[in-house]
């Protein structure tokens, strides 16, 4: 949407707008324009600067080795970061599997079934607890949750077990947000058909209000699922950084986000070349959840 | 490597020292009394590991590189100078309820590459061990390679990672069978409600005394490198470094042996 | 199953994933309330850490997050504000409106570290700024940038048309009508977006670790480096040397960012005409 303008105003037909005005107008749009095209160079740049850094393994390492190999032991020349690939996905997909659940829980109960004094309570928390910044998540998790983890497995209590907690919690306000958003987007028509022919709220619900904003509700988890696999402090904090395959909730295990931070401090030539890899890989996984994103919303339209 | 280029900073009365985090707290607290004494002057102190310390005086980008590990084969040779300031040792840490109180290095060297997997193997309860190691920046876990692993024993790849000798301390302090190494030190820190069980090796006990006369086994020199011999501001802060002021006091409290008392002076 | 009792428990269990949520929020504030508030004060605000436990305050962490934050807000708002103004104002539908907003969904997507290491590539190596406030300001922007973006688009769109059709029937010019009327009507929910992206720029661990540094210092020139609050809670938290310290950090940041976001929704109640 444009707003309308007058179009003899713009053509100088009239005398009302000198040619001056024209040119300024036309050199702040292109300001302007400039201005939004800065997201586009941002973008531009972290690809060409990530992958620019990272371009080396190719041929330093291979591509296959470096994907696919077993062993990451930088001080002996190993590059091979499965390991840790399989890491952030244990990881990222046990969040998902506690922290789904909670947070479309909130939603629907949001939208659905609160009034509008618990809407008071719930909202303004799922919002707070969006604002809480990753490393306080990952020092609670470290103080609180780690020792009961251990005491639970036997172990130290690093590992994706501490991991999926925290980071389910983390994710809740960022799926149920836009949850939220795709349910109230919902006229209430359809729920007082459902209504109108006896279907009690939780049928209405499952049945028919929650299959509606199921595109939307998916954008919200593939988001969520962009939120997990990138996140680093408290995912470093918690998961015990041993570069090695799953091998038990209690167990550490490292991802690329936080393996990144382990080695950066002190990394050279290739070990850095390496490093910046698995940040290009990250890079290319959240934009192509965004990608989804979009094509499942042009999906809806 | 960290420290970028750093235009902003100049050499005649801004002093960058960086790396070893075992060493950031006595550098900081040096630097402190030193600023109090030359009031025009700064010292900016960070902690990112020996590695990345020895790298940062190599390029250039400090003036003094702190590192708690003695220089790699491949970083000899190329013009830095080794001011050693502290003696430590590195204690081998376990719950207080582990009845083990002694192992030999030989001992310690098949439980860090995995090798041994049970207490019980070392004469203690039947309880998995539970390894922690520091990550691969720390000057500390280069020095425990050094005097405990030998060419072909490596790490076991399973071991918890934790970057900081605090962590370290938390998790073994509350996990009965873990095991870890942290300097001598750290054992006892201020702060700290939980207590830690610092094993002897090869039958001698982790003391100042011990460290000192290099009985004890498992020991480090902390260094600060300079990029040929210390001039200007960093040979003056080296200097009060090297001071009894600092030496008897930070030094000491942050249970470091002073370089004076090896020397015997 | 009865309908009526499976509706029940339903409701039950939605009842419940809603008081996990706002249970788990009360915990980490309580927590962290409880044993931060002990170490608050004035001593602590004010005062530089010292010693080998880093006793003392955190007074240069609390300037340096301030400074980044601060800087972060002035270079990021004029370039949001005015691409928001574009997209809704001048932009025609289609592939560049298309790429812009993919471009700007994909910003918003970035994970931390990747947006930190390509802040250290860029900023500090490449272009030669150095670990400094500068370089952890630029890399924070094009972090905000596409919340204050949205934000700013949607106020705008919220402008009811019949207010700039009143302008433009004065004869004004596009540039007049948005810059004198949309803009300041949209205003109250654009800085309440500046607001919010600026509470989330102040939460940053990584971008900032690997752009700022992390030598404790006041900086008073953007060229000089710092250490944030989030880096000094993250290096106490692991080294593990002064717990209550940490505490202290931990609710202080908390309270920042609660500030910030308290401030937003006072601003856009305060101000809603609309």
């Amino acid at each position: 949407m444009t707003s309308e303008q007058p179009q003899a105003l713009v053509k100088g037909e009239l005398t009302l707008v000198s040619r001056e005005t024209q040119v300024k107008e036309w050199l702040l749009a292109a300001l302007f324009f400039s201005c939004a095209f800065v997201a586009v160079l941002g973008v531009a740049l972290i690809f060409a600067f990530v992958g620019w850094k990272a371009w080396p393994i190719l041929s330093d390492v291979g591509l296959s080795e470096f994907l696919l190999g077993r062993v990451w032991a930088p001080s002996d020349g190993s590059y091979g970061i499965l390991a840790l690939i399989q890491g952030s996905f244990v990881v990222t997909l046990g969040a998902l599997a506690l922290g789904t659940p909670l947070a479309v829980g909130t939603a629907v109960f949001l939208s659905e079934i609160a009034s509008p004094g618990m809407r008071s309570v719930v909202r303004p928390a799922v919002e707070l607890l969006a604002g809480i910044p990753s490393v306080v998540y990952g020092f609670f998790g470290v103080v609180l949750l780690r020792p009961i983890i251990g005491e639970l497995t036997g172990s130290v209590g690093f590992g994706p077990l501490t991991a999926w907690i925290v980071l389910a919690i983390m994710i809740v306000p960022t799926i149920a947000a836009l949850s939220e958003d795709a349910l109230n987007s919902i006229p209430m028509g359809i729920r007082e058909a459902s209504y109108a022919m006896g279907a009690t709220q939780w049928q209405t619900i499952y049945k028919v209000v929650v299959p509606a904003a199921k595109i939307g509700i998916i954008d919200a988890i593939i988001l969520g699922m962009g939120r997990a696999i990138g996140e680093t402090m408290a995912v470093l904090m918690l998961v015990g950084n041993a570069p090695q395959f799953f091998a038990g909730v209690g167990e550490p295990i490292s991802t690329l986000t936080s393996q990144i931070v382990m080695d950066m401090g002190y990394s050279t030539g290739t070990h850095r070349t390496a490093l910046f890899g698995m940040a290009a890989i990250l890079f290319v996984i959240s934009m192509s959840l965004v990608l989804a994103v979009r094509l499942l919303s042009k999906l809806r339209d | 490597m960290l420290s970028g280029c750093d235009r902003s900073h100049d050499s005649a009365t801004q002093l960058i020292v960086t790396g070893s985090t075992t060493i950031l707290p006595i550098a900081e607290q040096a630097g402190e009394g030193f600023v109090r004494a030359s009031p025009d002057t700064s010292v900016l102190v960070s902690g990112l590991g020996s590695s990345a310390g020895i790298e940062a005086v190599m390029t250039g980008t400090s003036e003094i590189g702190s590192s708690s590990r003695d220089l790699k084969a491949e970083e000899e040779g190329l013009g830095l100078v080794d001011t050693p300031i502290a003696f430590d040792g590195i204690a081998v840490i376990v719950n207080p309820t582990n009845p083990v109180s002694d192992l030999t290095v030989e001992q310690l060297r098949a439980v860090f590459s995995g090798q041994i997997t049970n207490w019980r193997q070392l004469g203690g309860e039947d309880r998995g061990i539970d390894l922690v190691n520091r990550d691969e920046a720390s000057g500390t876990r280069e020095a425990f390679k050094k005097a405990v692993m030998s060419d072909d024993a490596r790490f076991d790849s399973s071991a918890v990672v934790l970057p900081g000798t605090g962590q370290v301390r938390d998790v073994v302090s509350r996990s009965k069978g873990a095991i870890g190494y942290i300097s001598v030190g750290f054992v006892e820190p201020r702060f700290a409600s939980r207590r830690v069980k610092a094993l002897s090796v090869n039958g001698v006990v982790p003391t100042e005394e011990t460290v000192t006369t290099q009985e004890y086994p498992i020991a480090r020199t902390l260094h600060f490198f300079t990029k040929g011999e210390p001039t200007g501001l960093a040979a003056r802060y080296i200097a009060y470094v090297l001071s009894d002021e600092v030496q008897q006091g930070v030094v000491v409290d942050a249970g470091f042996v002073p370089v004076s008392e090896r020397n015997g002076q | 199953m009865d309908k009526r009792v499976a509706n029940n428990i339903a409701v039950a269990v939605l009842w419940v994933a809603a008081s996990i949520t706002v249970a788990v929020l009360g915990a980490i504030i309580v927590y962290v309330f409880v044993n931060g508030v002990r170490a608050l004060s004035p001593a602590f605000i004010f005062t530089w850490p010292h010693g080998v436990h880093a006793e003392g305050g955190i007074w240069p962490t609390i300037v340096s997050t301030l400074y980044v934050t601060v800087l972060s807000m002035l270079i990021c708002t004029p370039v949001a504000v005015l691409a928001a103004v574009y997209l809704a104002e001048y932009a025609h539908q289609g592939r560049v409106v298309s790429t812009i907003r993919f471009a700007a969904d994909s910003l918003a997507s970035v994970p931390s570290i990747v947006m930190g290491l390509f802040g250290f590539a860029l900023f500090v190596e490449a272009m030669g700024i150095g670990l400094s406030m500068l370089s952890a300001s630029l890399a924070l922007s094009l972090l905000m940038l596409p919340i204050v973006m949205r934000a700013t688009e949607e106020a705008i769109r919220s402008v009811p048309r019949y207010i700039r059709w009143g302008s433009y029937g004065m004869g004004a010019t596009k540039w007049q009508t948005v810059s004198k009327v949309v803009l300041p009507a949209a205003a109250p929910r654009v800085i309440t977006g500046i607001v919010l992206a600026t509470g989330r720029a102040v939460g940053e661990t990584a971008v900032v670790f690997y752009t700022m540094g992390q030598a404790i210092w006041l900086p008073i020139s953007p060229l000089e480096s710092g250490r944030p609050m989030t880096v000094h809670l993250y290096l106490l938290a692991v080294e593990g040397i002064n717990l209550p310290a940490a505490y202290g950090t931990a609710l202080l940041l908390m309270l920042m960012i609660l500030g910030f976001n308290l401030g937003a929704r006072w601003i856009l109640k305060r101000y809603r005409k609309v």
